[in-house]
């Protein structure tokens, strides 16, 4: 039996851009197979070789297909003949081009002369004709068919190869099926095989038949907007308060703001935001290129010592041991190389921006219509700290994820979305499709905050190092401060105080590093400003995040 | 010292022609910088050529080809050499850029960006007017031979490391990529000794899976992985399996990427 797609259809498209270089989106979300507007619509749970099946004839008439067919003048048997062609001669193409593709449609044609010679079972048998040279069929309406439709079938030519040729030989078929007065009902056709689309895609809007159902509403992964649902009841918050740095008395306003940390929020099932599924899969995916640039974090931070005892010289030592033996004198007898330190694991905290303006788009408008434009600067956080955390699981580091807004300084809400003891998996990718966005970003006390529960004393890292990884999208702002410097020069000042109790900073920029509105990017300075020029990255593309990470190691 | 000058490099000669199949005046360039002994950046993905162009080129100047692959605990000792202990002593091991330097050969440093970054700035007294090697366990200074001449390679992936503006601004560089699919069969049957029409099925195959390069993989197939493809069949597997023994199972070991590679390979063959 073929195994059960469970995952997103990460693996289709990436098949679709193997075989073609196409990625055209991918829905799961109808019962019968269709094409709208460039995307493919599938069954939403199907077995791995069906959904191949249907993807790959979809995706072979995006490949091959003209965009549009004029069905002016064509009645309903004409055009649906038209279509099976058209179905025909694309497979036939995908086929010389991937003849494997022969065993993946063509054990889905089971028609056979016991269906009958009405309509429908005429076109089973054509269909079937056309996709399999080994099949006989001894109906000679669908002889005819296969010898209008080959130049040489054993070669696999198809002699239909303009939307002209096909038409004719559409309209020659249909019109021996009225001359045999075989009725058909098009209200009720589906093309079969079941793995091939209902060609809406074929005709023109005002030429559509009225039967063909209007498209389903896109509940999928990639659908944009999730089903309303209730939110899940909440965790009782710990409230801990911290200091702020005030700039202008130039000292720290103490117990100034209330971090209320909420716990990990339930996920209601519909709850997981779009293209939560995906993401689970892409972090893993992801996290596994965000191995190497991570693992300085888990390097010994003291370099490999002399011993006295060890399975390999010293070279160095050997060679001094051996200049005092001959000086006469005892020299040093650790002549090995030491055995390696084993540095205490380290533990890293990833704060989530989800103020209000992380709502906006990651990459700069017009950049380009790919979905990837449409990804939000919290979603591109999300699947960042997804992908990291998934990472340095893999790592043996402990991890921390939150996300956090503000409204106010007596009002700063840090969710804890994964526990340091928790798995970076399938939950924790819900979790992070589930932030929405809101608030302001109070950047001084959520870095104070993580920075205590890593610092001496909180038990966290074991002795390795510790870090906190910043995924902003706005310039530090609150509703109750109007000086614009004010949090900046705090946020700096936390920054600070953190690297001297070793806890060390970083900050990933998200956004065009233009900004939004391709205007220079307030943001970048100001975490510039607050993290450094060596701790901070800009990331306007997710696929240069090991190239961030790396250069944030460095 | 001439005499010894000549054998110790001995072992570094190629004895046969490495072939290549030059996919654009890349021959030319290099020869270019050679006679002024220009120091090489060879970039590229991994698989494609490069180190066979390096031996090539070696063998068409007529010089030793020095060559050390860079790994992650390559230290500057490694590269330089060290005192070692024998039955008088102590006796000072060149290393092989040492070597390479002091006797006039190519050095060929295969992915430098892997070596510790306090390696890489060993060669930079190499690869400046200077063209000088400080060794200072030896306190010694090492003056290039006139016939030294350093490379390096380079895979500039996404999961690479960076090389720095500093070391990479030293050398003057020849990008290279997968050559054109014609060519590309041209060198799978060669090396392989593969009829040509079942090579272009393989090359086909490659090319799809270079499709995936930053979409799941970090590299696609590479010319190497083919003409190990096209071995197999030589060797009396099938097409089908033996791309999936030299290129899909090799490629990734991540399940939904293995999957979409599996179900390409089913539909190509």
């Amino acid at each position: 039996m073929s195994p059960v797609i469970d995952a997103p259809p990460t693996p289709l498209a990436q098949w679709l851009r193997l075989l073609w270089n196409r990625a055209p989106a991918l829905h799961l979300d109808s019962p019968a197979p269709f094409i709208a507007d460039g995307a493919i619509h599938l069954p939403a749970r199907r077995h791995w070789q069906g959904h191949c099946a249907a993807a790959a004839h979809a995706a072979a008439h995006l490949v091959y297909s003209p965009t549009r067919f004029d069905g002016d003048g064509l009645v309903p048997i004409a055009r649906t003949l038209l279509a099976l062609l058209e179905d025909a001669r694309v497979e036939a193409l995908a086929m010389r081009e991937l003849p494997g593709l022969a065993r993946l449609w063509r054990p889905l044609h089971t028609a056979t002369p016991d269906d009958g010679a009405g309509f429908e079972a005429l076109l089973g048998r054509l269909a079937r004709a056309l996709a399999d040279p080994a099949y006989a069929d001894p109906h000679p309406w669908v002889a005819k068919g296969r010898q209008l439709f080959y130049l040489d079938e054993a070669l696999g030519l198809p002699a239909l190869c303009t939307p002209a040729a096909l038409r004719d030989a559409a309209m020659r078929l249909g019109h021996d099926i009225g001359q045999l007065r075989l009725p058909f009902n098009a209200r009720g056709y589906q093309p079969a095989p079941a793995y091939r689309d209902d060609h809406r895609w074929m005709w023109p809007a005002e030429q559509q038949a009225p039967a063909q159902p209007p498209p389903a509403p896109a509940a999928g992964p990639h659908a944009d907007t999730p089903p309303p649902e209730a939110p899940p009841p909440e965790a009782e918050a710990t409230v801990t308060r911290h200091p702020e740095w005030d700039r202008l008395i130039q000292r720290l306003r103490p117990d100034w703001c209330s971090v209320q940390a909420h716990g990990p929020r339930p996920v209601a099932p519909g709850d997981a935001g779009p293209g939560a599924a995906a993401d689970e899969a892409a972090a893993r995916a992801g996290g596994r290129r965000l191995l190497s640039p991570l693992r300085a974090l888990t390097r010994p931070q003291a370099r490999r010592g002399r011993g006295p005892e060890g399975e390999v010289f010293d070279l160095d030592a050997l060679v001094d041991w051996r200049l005092a033996r001959r000086l006469r004198s005892p020299g040093d007898a650790r002549v090995y190389r030491a055995p390696q330190q084993q540095a205490g694991r380290g533990a890293v905290w990833l704060l989530v921006d989800q103020s209000a303006s992380s709502a906006a788009p990651l990459g700069a408008p017009g950049a380009g219509t790919g979905p990837a434009d449409r990804t939000t600067l919290l979603q591109a956080a999300a699947r960042s700290a997804a992908a990291v955390a998934a990472a340095l699981q893999a790592l043996g580091l402990h991890c921390t994820v939150a996300a956090f807004r503000s409204n106010g300084r007596h009002a700063v809400r840090l969710d804890i979305v994964k526990g340091p003891a928790e798995p970076a998996d399938g939950l924790l990718a819900r979790r992070l499709g589930a932030l929405r966005p809101g608030g302001s970003t109070r950047l001084g006390a959520v870095l104070r905050h993580a920075a205590a529960r890593l610092g001496p004393g909180a038990g966290m890292g074991g002795g390795g190092p510790r870090w906190v990884l910043l995924l902003s999208d706005g310039e530090a702002h609150d509703v109750d401060v109007h000086d614009p410097h004010y949090l900046v020069a705090d946020a700096r000042q936390a920054v600070r105080a953190a690297a001297r109790q070793g806890v060390r900073m970083a900050c990933l920029a998200l956004g065009a590093p233009g900004g939004p509105a391709g205007v220079a990017s307030p943001l970048h300075g100001q975490a510039r400003l607050i993290f450094g020029p060596r701790g901070t990255q800009a990331l306007s593309d997710l696929a240069a995040l090991p190239r961030c990470l790396r250069r944030l190691m460095a | 010292m001439g005499h010894a000058d000549t054998r110790a490099l001995e072992a570094w000669r190629l004895s046969a022609e490495p072939h290549y199949q030059a996919t654009g005046d890349e021959v030319a360039r290099f020869e270019a910088a050679a006679a002024r002994r220009l120091p090489l950046l060879l970039k590229g993905p991994t698989g494609c050529g490069k180190t066979r162009f390096v031996e090539h080129m070696a063998w068409r100047l007529q010089r030793p080809l020095v060559t050390v692959a860079c790994h992650e605990d390559l230290s500057a000792g490694d590269l330089v050499g060290r005192w070692l202990l024998d039955g008088d002593g102590t006796r000072w091991q060149d290393g092989p850029l040492t070597l390479a330097a002091r006797h006039g050969a190519i050095c060929y440093l295969d992915e430098l960006i892997e070596a510790r970054a306090d390696t890489t700035v060993v060669i930079h007294p190499l690869t400046d007017s200077r063209r000088m090697l400080p060794l200072a366990q030896r306190n010694e200074l090492v003056h290039a031979h006139p016939d030294f001449q350093l490379v390096v390679s380079y895979n500039p992936s996404p999961m690479a490391r960076e090389m720095k503006a500093s070391t990479r601004q030293r050398f003057c560089a020849l990008a290279f990529d997968y050559p054109e699919p014609e060519r590309e069969t041209a060198i799978v049957a060669r090396e392989s000794g593969l009829d040509t029409a079942r090579c272009a099925a393989l090359v086909a195959f490659g090319v799809r899976t270079r499709r995936l390069q930053g979409q799941g993989l970090d590299d696609g197939a590479s010319t190497r992985m083919l003409v190990h493809a096209a071995v197999l069949v030589v060797q009396g597997l099938g097409p089908d399996v033996a791309c999936r023994m030299a290129v899909v199972d090799a490629l990734s070991d991540e399940p939904g990427v293995a999957q979409a590679l599996h179900a390409a390979l089913d539909a190509s063959f």
